[in-house]
């Protein structure tokens, strides 16, 4: 299954993220945050083959909020800020628990380097996850 | 989708969406466009987003558009909604995450031909002492006192710091003259000002930029004199905003007026556009927090003035006779305001929400400087990168259609990803270069997004809202140099 794809958006970023279920939904979505803004390949199996040489530091992230579509927010607001406050990008997530109000996970980061940009924020705009024959999706924009 | 057939066409240069388009909507939503503007609109959300912020509880009138409009999130980027109050609401995803972001130009006593040879060397010492790009830090590092200063006094703080970072009347051609009322720094997390601490002065990435441009053409002499602009000359604008502070306090508000809107039960068609009314403790909070973060955007681009002088004397000194800089105005564009309009004979206090459009206050306004009452408060409008910018006034007609506001640049037309795809930054970087546009660029594929296809034409925007009457053209800049992140 693919992770997520780009829509176009004329002024920020825009992209839909897939999962067969919530917890890969949210760990896609975290994935595409970071590959947008260029600090992850998108190609896996090169992306695979350059984690083991990579320096990676795990760090745990722990969210609440009051529905899944603001925790989906909450979680990829809480690794831009990581992404700040460490200088790092991040590559593996691992989601451990997810309810509709709380979730709790290991993402692994590297320095980050050569960055264009950084996403500024996650916004609500038009954002609903939904359930499909395949799984799950959400479509998330974000400003840049 | 709405098409050109939703329309009603209520002037030469606007357009309307009738209240009756959806059951939703509280008042109707008027775009100013030409028709071809209008065609570039209806091509992406952006007017579907304009009818969404016609359902904002206690809207006046109607929602506007200025013919940048272009696709944001919640509102459409060049979007103006006024609610009546007490009770009308306040929306901070309206405002946006870039607080305050917004322009300031700064006007030299040099002609272009004298500083021709020395643009290079200016471009360079601009990008080096304008700390720019991702994860940027300033020069100007704040302890928490200091920080909470910047949030409440504005640039006013960079007046009482003594460190030669602004002088008075710098102030006084600042909107809101650099200060916020209101503005509270308790009501600014933690968190953004941990994001803040480190980037007083700094530029950031994207579209912000600094750049030297020469005054190409003068439309109106009297006004281009008042403000002590001339033919020629040489000036400097600054674009950039409240950076990750800003940034955070919107994400907070956005978050907690999530639970707000059902406390209030305000049913919204889309959660970015979530508020409550500015006369409840969430309203007043956020715009006490909204205030402090536009306090540290005016002081951010002060500080950025600051840099721009200390860089002139650089290159310049010894050169020239004149190096000195004095500001002709600072303009927010992403901003919501306290304000009091006529509508229907009666003075109304409202709440304008401008994001990605100008306050444009015309003659005779109070809240105008002394020296600038009978003119109209100036209004500058950067153009894409490597094309011209323009300075205005404001305008009566604006006050009485747009509640005194007006467009604030190009807007875009073409996406990110496509940009990057069909221009290549060193590419464009050759080309400019070729036209005498010095380029100092941090990031190529971030140049490649800015380039001038991804935009409306600004002469096109900017000859709506002059024909319009929401906006009087005074002069229009031609590039020497861009500095960006």
């Amino acid at each position: 299954m693919k992770r997520f794809e780009e829509i176009p958006h004329t002024a920020d970023w825009s992209f839909r993220a897939f999962g067969k279920d919530l917890r890969e939904l949210f760990e896609n979505a975290a994935f595409a945050i970071f590959a947008l803004e260029g600090g992850t390949s998108r190609d896996l199996e090169r992306d695979a083959q350059a984690r083991e040489h990579a320096n990676e530091t795990a760090r745990v992230v722990a969210v609440r909020a009051m529905d899944y579509e603001s925790l989906l927010v909450n979680w990829l607001t809480e690794l831009l800020w990581l992404q700040e406050s460490h200088h790092e990008t991040y590559q593996r997530f691992h989601i451990e628990t997810l309810s509709p109000t709380a979730l709790r996970a290991q993402v692994f980061g590297t320095p980050m380097t050569g960055l264009d940009k950084i996403i500024k924020a996650v916004t609500y705009h038009n954002l609903k996850i939904v359930q499909t024959a395949r799984g799950w999706e959400a479509v998330v924009v974000v400003d840049v | 989708m709405i098409t050109k057939q939703n329309l009603e066409r209520i002037a030469d240069y606007i357009w309307q969406v009738p209240q009756n388009f959806r059951g939703d909507m509280r008042a109707p939503a008027r775009l100013y466009a030409s028709e071809e503007l209008l065609e570039d609109a209806l091509q992406d959300e952006s007017v579907n987003q304009l009818v969404n912020t016609a359902t904002l509880p206690g809207i006046v009138k109607y929602a506007i558009a200025m013919p940048d409009i272009h696709q944001g999130y919640g509102f459409p980027i060049g979007g103006v909604v006024a609610t009546q109050l007490p009770d009308g609401v306040i929306s901070p995803g309206g405002v946006g995450y870039d607080i305050n972001c917004g322009v300031r130009l700064l006007a030299s006593h040099l002609h272009a031909e004298e500083i021709a040879p020395h643009v290079k060397d200016l471009a360079t010492a601009l990008y080096k002492n304008c700390p720019s790009g991702v994860g940027s830090e300033g020069s100007v590092p704040l302890n928490a006192k200091q920080l909470d200063d910047v949030l409440e006094q504005g640039a006013e703080w960079a007046v009482n710091a003594s460190r030669g970072y602004a002088r008075r009347d710098d102030l006084d051609r600042t909107e809101e003259f650099g200060k916020m009322p209101g503005a509270d720094a308790g009501a600014v997390s933690k968190r953004a000002k941990e994001r803040g601490r480190k980037q007083l002065g700094t530029l950031g990435a994207g579209n912000h930029f600094i750049e030297v441009d020469h005054v190409a053409e003068v439309y109106d002499a009297a006004i281009a004199d008042r403000l002590g602009l001339f033919a020629e000359q040489v000036v400097v604008q600054i674009h950039c905003g409240s950076r990750g502070l800003g940034h955070q306090v919107c994400t907070d508000y956005v978050n907690d007026f999530q639970r707000a809107v059902r406390e209030y039960q305000i049913e919204l068609p889309d959660r970015e556009l979530v508020c409550a009314p500015l006369n409840s403790p969430e309203g007043q909070t956020y715009f006490k927090g909204m205030a402090a973060a536009a306090n540290f955007a005016f002081a951010n681009r002060q500080i950025l003035a600051y840099h721009i002088r200390r860089s002139l004397e650089e290159v310049l000194a010894g050169i020239v006779k004149d190096f000195d800089v004095f500001q002709i105005y600072d303009i927010a564009h992403n901003m919501a305001k306290v304000e009091e309009h006529d509508i229907e004979n009666k003075r109304v206090k409202v709440c304008v929400h401008r994001k990605g459009a100008t306050r444009a206050f015309g003659p005779g306004s109070s809240v105008l400087p002394d020296d600038l009452r009978d003119i109209g408060q100036p209004v500058l409008i950067p153009g894409s990168m490597g094309t011209a910018s323009y300075v205005l006034v404001g305008t009566g007609k604006a006050m009485t259609e747009t509640f005194g506001s007006t467009c604030h640049g190009a807007g875009r037309v073409m996406s990110r990803a496509r940009a990057k795809k069909e221009v290549r930054g060193e590419k464009l970087r050759d080309e400019l270069a070729s036209r005498g546009i010095v380029v100092r660029a941090g990031s190529m594929p971030g140049l490649a997004e800015e380039a001038p296809q991804a935009y409306k034409d600004v002469a096109r925007v900017v000859a709506v809202v002059h024909n319009a009457g929401i906006g009087r053209r005074v002069a229009r800049l031609e590039p020497l140099a861009v500095i960006k992140g």
